[in-house]
């Protein structure tokens, strides 16, 4: 399992830059991915992030991969006003609970909190998972499994 | 947390001129409502694009309406009106039962115990339940008896309770089919009660739910029956439910199992035997009726359970052999329904407005806009369609109604943890998503799990359906997706001057080729992803015979559906069901034997594997999917082909096609189809552009391309995945292009429909509409090809 890059690592402050060089190349695309656009808000031409940075690919699936009801839970981008503002939320694990916002800070594009996330990611996430010392009886029962629905 | 205060749906997608069409309209605080019908042109608020276009219509409708709230009555469970049967003094409940979710979390939306087999309300009268603590419970009146043993999930249970009013006698049974090494022994458990039951009247008894209350406030008039209020919605299967008016001692239990036998020759009772035929007051048989709404009652009263809310049936029972896996020809083994507590047929609302759609209306794309002076907002979408015979153009749109139904109110970004290894991000949720993530009584889509984790096969369309909206961006694309992604696509016909249609996946899977036959060409929607058998067959004798077809998106043509039979009162298309089967993109998996679909009894799952190929229709067909960022096209070789050059007049050979829109940033982009002569694509197909090569990582290989898993299956890397444009004749001066990306539409708008994609669509569009058969192929386009052979490279070069 790729382990998630301790604090104050270079490694750590890597990844931190090249996702939010690619996170403000995409402000403007509809949609999003952890590449570079060469133009801003541009598709055209795509590079760097998860296709050239395997270390950068690997956390990033390893983040995705998370079950919703398992840590803290699972953090996600609310939109608060179509095309306007958006804040962050985070999922209940447990259905008709609906998520709940976990700061104040409101975004004023959709691209920007997912860089956020992505750092509160790398701060909550365990620096290592996986492993058989990290056995628990949820393996047998499909909590080892993402979810598709 | 969510601030949507108003609600709505129509009684009909698709109203013809003169007709009438229902609204409903749940409005939860404010005192009144706005309502104006409007055209819609564009749905999507990019501030990058043309934003929201709607017209305004002068409908009679238009006012401003009292508010009031209304609300859904979810979860499926079948009952019997109160008789003086049903009021008994002593009693035998059994049932087999494959519980989902025996325990929930204490925030789950309806924690609490469930009723299995119930007469009870309020601590009056008898019931078999699951309590909340997992344990399956004996209520009589107040008091409770549990066997205090925990009952295991996805398994089965003979379950069985009786009363004696004589001895006071209470007796509670709980015996798994499968006992492992090490599972404790359930003892049956007894207990006295004195005083006898308490009835109350007009309490149905219930199978999967408990009568909560009688209640008179307005809102329970949308529950069944009205006016009474179900709780304890059972999540879990229920198989042969036996209900006998005296205590049974074990070894009757056993024989009672068999149930009423009604087919025994020479018979002269209805039960397994004569004295045990004389106690019973109902023998339900869930084997037979699987394709109605109605629990058949084998005993002598036949007090059929009327079914509430479509449950799932054509399940496997407790007594599934595995030797036959279609429930036709086994009956017997498919004895059981799955009854879950987020199942719903109808909001069952009252009317609140309605709209005489005036003869001579335009068809189109129309929604009525529902406003408050406190800004709170809904859009409930409809389409006039013109009668059969009194089309107005030469071109329709095909509005795939069924795929909006597929995806109708889906939960994925909160269920599936936003699906984040799918779309590569993590997911937006909109202010429909917010609602609907703490109102599961709305229901889920077909792409959803229930609240028990059990796939979700039924959809309806009377109720409201959050994702058919304008202003909604989907969490798959970070943009407008079926829907407001066709409002793309209206846009485009709009700006561009065309004069067109609108029809619904509902009316050709009713009307078949007379519902296509009269027009020159039928233009996709973007995702029409679901469909009938009657619709592909309309649509292939319509270019049989020489209809032009415009495939606009990709992965369509994929999926077997069909309409419920039972639900035909109510209107064309109420409900539709799919199941996943063994192939295909899966967000849930059936379980073995329960591939059939319960209304139609046909095989479910992809039509490729009921021998249809998807590429057969209009000449491409499902290759990939990623959900981050779409790319775009360059022309091939096979686009100077004099069969199909005139598409591209006006666009250079070496422009860059389509490297610009609203769905990813590019033409090519979220699902994408190509051209496989051996998955039915005609031999003599063009590819005219393609976007090989481009595709970032999050784009994949469809697994019914594949037999195992192996790495370099995304689009840095596999030659298949890419969208092909691509163009094919059929007899008779018809012809089919297909533009194979769900993204291609979101380009149409972009620059004012300036642009090369507009321009490629425009030149289609342009000649496929034409009067009359299209101009012959030239003559040296007739030969001979294969499907698989051809002449490779290297051969050529070799030479």
């Amino acid at each position: 399992m790729i382990s998630i890059p301790k604090k104050g690592s270079l490694e750590r402050e890597r990844l931190i830059a090249e996702h939010k060089a690619c996170i403000k190349s995409m402000i403007g695309v509809p949609g999003c991915t952890i590449l570079r656009c060469d133009t801003p808000g541009d598709t055209t031409n795509v590079s760097g992030g998860i296709h050239e940075d395997i270390v950068l690919n690997r956390v990033l699936l390893r983040m995705r991969a998370a079950m919703p009801a398992n840590g803290k839970g699972k953090l996600v981008v609310i939109c608060t006003e179509v095309d306007k503002s958006w804040r962050i939320g985070r999922l209940a694990g447990v259905r008709g609970v609906p998520p709940e916002f976990v700061n104040d800070t409101i975004y004023d594009n959709e691209q920007d909190p997912q860089h956020d996330i992505f750092v509160m990611r790398l701060d909550e996430m365990d620096e290592e998972d996986g492993y058989p010392e990290h056995f628990n009886e949820g393996w047998k029962r499909r909590n080892d499994n993402w979810t598709v629905t | 947390m969510s601030a949507m205060k108003l609600t709505g749906y129509a009684d009909q997608f698709g109203v013809n001129p003169g007709k009438k069409i229902k609204f409903y309209v749940n409005c939860d605080g404010p005192s009144e409502y706005k309502v104006e019908i409007m055209h819609m042109v564009n749905g999507d608020t990019n501030p990058r694009g043309p934003g929201l276009l709607e017209n305004l219509v002068n409908a009679d409708c238009n006012s401003t309406y009292k508010g009031r709230k209304q609300v859904i009555h979810s979860g499926s469970y079948g009952f019997v009106n109160d008789n003086k049967h049903l009021q008994l003094e002593s009693f035998t409940l059994q049932c087999w039962i494959w519980p989902t979710t025996p325990k929930t979390h204490p925030k789950y939306w309806r924690h609490g115990a469930q009723g299995l087999m119930t007469k009870w309300s309020d601590n009056k009268g008898y019931g078999l339940f699951i309590n909340e603590d997992g344990f399956v419970e004996l209520r009589i009146n107040g008091e409770k008896i549990s066997t205090g043993a925990p009952i295991r999930d996805h398994a089965w249970h003979f379950v069985a309770a009786t009363y004696d009013a004589e001895t006071g006698e209470a007796k509670l049974y709980h015996e798994p089919q499968i006992q492992y090494a090490l599972d404790p022994d359930i003892p049956s458990v007894s207990k006295k009660i004195s005083n006898g039951i308490s009835h109350t009247a007009n309490v149905p008894f219930c199978v999967a739910s408990y009568t909560k209350a009688i209640d008179s406030n307005p809102l329970a008039q949308s529950s069944v029956p009205a006016g009474i209020i179900m709780a304890g919605h059972y999540n879990g299967k229920i198989d042969n439910p036996r209900l006998c008016d005296r205590a049974l001692n074990r070894q009757e239990i056993e024989t009672m199992k068999l149930g009423a036998q009604p087919g025994l020759t020479e018979r002269r009772h209805s039960g397994p035997t004569g004295p045990l035929s004389n106690c019973i007051v109902g023998s339900w048989d869930f084997s037979s009726g699987i394709n109605t709404i109605v629990g058949h009652d084998k005993g002598p009263y036949l007090y059929d359970l009327q079914i509430v809310n479509c449950p799932t049936r054509a399940m496997t029972g407790h007594n599934f052999s595995g030797q036959n896996f279609d429930w036709k020809h086994a009956p017997t083994e498919y004895g059981a329904i799955h009854f879950h507590d987020d199942d719903v047929d109808d909001a069952r609302w009252g009317v609140d407005f309605e709209w005489s759609v005036p003869e001579g209306q335009n068809s189109a794309f129309y929604a009525a806009k529902l406003t408050t002076s406190d800004g709170d907002e809904d859009y409930i979408p409809f389409w006039v369609v013109p009668e059969i015979g009194k089309e107005t153009a030469k071109i329709a749109v095909m509005v795939p109604t069924i795929s909006y139904m597929a995806y109708a109110n889906e939960h994925l970004a909160n269920n599936a943890g936003g699906a984040e290894l799918l779309v590569y991000r993590v997911p937006i949720m909109q202010d429909q998503n917010m609602f609907l993530s703490e109102h599961r009584e709305y229901g889920g889509s077909i792409y959803d799990t229930h609240t028990d984790g059990s796939g979700l096969c039924l959809s309806s369309r009377l109720r409201p359906i959050l994702s058919i909206r304008p202003k909604y961006d989907h969490f798959l694309m970070q943009a407008p997706w079926q829907y407001p992604a066709d409002l793309h696509l209206i846009c485009w016909l709009e700006t561009m001057g065309y004069e067109y249609d609108v029809i619904t996946d509902e009316d050709v899977s009713y009307d078949g080729l007379a519902r296509l036959e009269n027009y020159n060409v039928i233009i996709t929607g973007s995702h029409p992803e679901h469909n009938t058998g009657t619709q592909l067959d309309a649509l292939h004798n319509y270019t049989q015979q020489g209809g032009r077809l415009m495939y606009m998106g990709a992965d369509a043509w994929y999926w077997v559906h069909s309409y419920h039979p039972s639900y035909e009162n109510l209107g064309r298309g109420v409900i539709t069901e799919m199941r996943r089967c063994e192939s295909g993109i899966r967000t849930w998996r059936a379980d073995p034997g329960e591939y059939y679909h319960q209304g139609s009894g046909e095989l479910g799952g992809m039509w490729r594997y009921r021998g249809r190929y998807l590429h057969s229709v209009a000449g491409t067909g499902m290759s990939s999917e990623g959900f981050d960022i779409s790319s775009y096209y360059s022309r091939t070789y096979e686009s100077n082909d004099d069969r199909v050059a005139w598409a591209f007049d006006g666009i250079e050979y070496d422009e860059k096609i389509g490297n610009f829109g609203f769905v990813g940033g590019g033409a090519a982009g979220t699902e994408l189809d190509i051209v496989d002569t051996m998955l039915g694509s005609p031999p003599h197909t063009l590819v005219v552009a393609t976007s090989a090569g481009r595709h970032t990582e999050a784009y994949l290989l469809v697994m019914e391309d594949f037999g195992f898993n192996q790495q370099g299956l995304d689009g840095t890397q596999h030659p298949r995945v890419r969208s092909d444009i691509a163009f094919h004749e059929t007899p008779n001066g018809g012809a089919c292009f297909a533009f194979s990306s769900i993204a291609y539409c979101g380009s149409l708008p972009w620059n004012n429909c300036d642009n090369n994609i507009s321009k490629l669509t425009g030149n289609v569009l342009d000649r496929f509409m034409q009067d009359g058969p299209l101009p012959p192929p030239p003559a040296d386009a007739y030969k001979h090809r294969g499907r698989a052979d051809y002449e490779p490279p290297m051969n050529k070069s070799s030479k």
